[in-house]
């Protein structure tokens, strides 16, 4: 009976591996209790439900319940009486699903990806995992996947901490992007070397596409470090273009986000292997200040040097963002500077903060953004 | 063999009987000749103290209490008898029971001192009790030994919601009287000052196991505080950042076999 003794304390000391069945021939162990699910649904007459990937091969998304779903009335809840009316409220609330917040655009988009993927390669865990990872009591659990349920989300894993830190979690599940509302939680993300973004609800959200991900980010401070940055907002801008002009041919350093745009350009790649690149259900942005004719030169240099592709690199030359992001309609736009992100956000762009680098001392609503 | 600790009986009517192994709170060797050294267990003992000590801070006249037995079974420590009885009294250990058995008929005593949880190193004792339906946990260097302030417990989902085919396994009745036992425990506190914390665990299967396994416990009455459906994630990061002091699989499946 050797399946059937999930004994919690042989998983504890590793010794998973001796439960499962020996792999087949094509690599993948299936135990015994994936085929009885499937044989399970197939005697119901359901499709069968995709298994979640390992977390080592596929690039996961770590979201929290506040930028998946919109938790406004609750929030206010919990600030204004108490966590155990909090709880009462979301009890008695249960069978009532949340809203979609500022990321579900996004994770439905992932999940479009997953499903062309999935076509493409059957068997391949390479595909985006997204884990729900929150800070909120296990009594919201019910709730939260009920709301899951109700939405058609692919979301099979999650972490409800109850208050403590979920930051061993997301490294042990080798995170490759958090998102949250939660400024302190993210930089805490950052600090231990995880992509991670700040998201906010905003009133107003244009449409985005559902065939296609789109993904944009601000260069300096998010896909690059804020070197560059650091010399403008201490000697200005001649001094900056002067900089950048002598280090031409140096790399910049690398920003927190830069692993994302990596895992986004591999999981491209498998799509223009199989012939499908102007069809592409990936594309990347590169929305950054800088000016096509000078300073930008270093950015493209760089991301050619670390063999990143960027589908478009829209050179500002400092003028506002937000039309252009307008235009492009990305699920996720990551920006380090406050003002860039809010500027999004009143056009209905969905922008998600980085809060990383020099950029974090300034107050937000400074014009910070003239020709850079 | 039972000895009673007088002034520190419980109600056997309302109180919560676990029994711990000696080799478990003490190791297997006297570190000087008057006092045995802190197991792995010790820390585990400790917490469940400080719930008992909440409890009275709430209400002196509480009768839901736990009541400690310390159980013997290695017969080197049966014959320092006394050196394990100066020993909890040294580190101030309440043990309402010290009860010398040998491992043939431990489960006798078990069962005589209506003992409701039973923890040990030893994976044939866990093993034994939970076959003669005691509720049993393993305990090793993963659990047991984290000093907290809390008692950390951890249930693992898996088992509680494995459909019920023929009549309920005698320890899994045990399972469902203990966790109704510790929820009503938990109902005496608020949520910011509550000594206990309790999780769960699903490996295996998805959402929908999880919120099973959710259902189930509210349905005995307990409070998950965390939980984690992992998918067949890793283990590892769930079991060294929560710290349970110990692993409920519900005494079904797991042990046995």
């Amino acid at each position: 009976m050797v399946t059937m003794s999930l004994d919690p304390v042989q998983l504890m000391s590793g010794q998973v591996s001796e439960l499962k069945v020996a792999s087949s021939s094509n690599g993948n162990s299936r135990g015994l209790w994936e085929e009885k699910e499937e044989f399970d649904r197939e005697h119901l007459g359901l499709p069968a439900k995709p298994k979640p990937p390992k977390p080592e091969n596929a690039v996961t998304i770590a979201v929290s319940s506040r930028v998946l779903f919109r938790t406004e009335r609750e929030q206010k809840v919990f600030e204004q009486k108490g966590v155990e009316e909090y709880l009462r409220y979301q009890i008695e609330h249960e069978n009532e699903p949340f809203a979609p917040g500022p990321a579900f655009p996004f994770v439905k988009a992932l999940e479009t990806v997953n499903a062309r993927l999935r076509d493409l390669y059957p068997q391949s865990e390479e595909l985006f995992d997204i884990v729900l990872v929150t800070y909120n009591h296990a009594h919201v659990g019910i709730r939260l996947i009920n709301t899951i349920n109700h939405h058609n989300l692919f979301i099979e894993r999650f972490c409800m901490t109850g208050g403590s830190s979920p930051i061993g979690y997301l490294k042990a599940w080798q995170t490759n992007l958090y998102l949250s509302a939660d400024a302190d939680k993210v930089r805490e993300a950052l600090a231990e070397g995880i992509a991670a973004a700040t998201m906010f609800m905003s009133e107003k959200i244009t449409e985005v596409s559902e065939y296609q991900l789109r993904v944009a980010f601000d260069g300096d401070a998010v896909l690059f470090s804020d070197e560059s940055e650091r010399i403008f907002k201490a000697h200005g801008l001649d001094k900056f273009f002067e900089h950048e002009r002598e280090n031409e041919d140096t790399l910049l350093d690398h920003g927190p986000l830069k692993g994302f745009l990596e895992v986004l350009g591999k999981l491209q790649k498998k799509f223009y292997a199989k012939g499908q690149r102007l069809d592409c259900p990936i594309r990347t942005y590169l929305v950054t200040a800088r000016s096509a004719a000078s300073s930008g030169i270093r950015a493209l240099k760089t991301l050619r040097a670390w063999g990143l592709e960027i589908d478009e690199a829209l050179f500002l030359a400092g003028a506002p963002k937000g039309p252009m992001l307008e235009k492009i309609r990305p699920h996720i736009f990551f920006d380090d500077q406050m003002f860039h992100v809010e500027g999004a956000a009143e056009m209905g762009t969905i922008a998600a903060h980085v809060p990383y680098g020099i950029a974090q001392n300034h107050n937000p609503k400074q014009n910070a953004s003239v020709g850079k | 063999m039972c000895w009673f600790s007088f002034s520190l009986q419980k109600d056997a009517d309302h109180a919560v009987v676990i029994a711990v192994t000696s080799r478990a709170v003490f190791g297997s060797g006297a570190d000087d000749d008057e006092v045995y050294g802190e197991g792995l267990a010790f820390p585990l003992l400790q917490a469940l103290q400080r719930v008992n000590e909440h409890l009275l801070m709430n209400n002196p006249a509480e009768l839901l209490l736990f009541d400690i037995v310390l159980l013997t079974t290695d017969s080197q420590q049966q014959q320092q008898s006394p050196r394990i009885i100066s020993s909890t009294r040294h580190y101030g250990l309440e043990v309402g029971r010290f009860c010398f058995s040998s491992e043939e008929d431990f489960v006798e005593n078990l069962l005589k001192n209506n003992v409701q949880l039973f923890l040990s190193t030893d994976r044939n004792e866990a093993s034994q009790a939970t076959q003669r339906g005691v509720l049993s946990a393993l305990l090793d260097h993963q659990t047991a030994s984290c000093p907290s302030e809390q008692l950390k417990v951890l249930f693992f989902g898996d088992a509680v919601i494995q459909p019920d085919t023929g009549p309920t396994p005698p320890s899994r009745q045990a399972a469902r009287s203990f966790s109704a036992q510790l929820g009503e425990m938990q109902r005496r506190f608020t949520m910011s000052d509550s000594p206990l914390s309790i999780g769960l665990v699903t490996w295996r299967g998805g959402r929908d196991s999880c919120a099973d396994a959710l259902h189930t416990l509210r349905s005995r009455g307990v409070r998950v505080d965390e939980a984690y459906c992992l998918a067949e994630a890793p283990w590892g990061p769930i079991l060294s950042v929560f710290r349970p002091h110990f692993l409920l699989s519900d005494g079904f499946g797991g042990l046995e076999g």
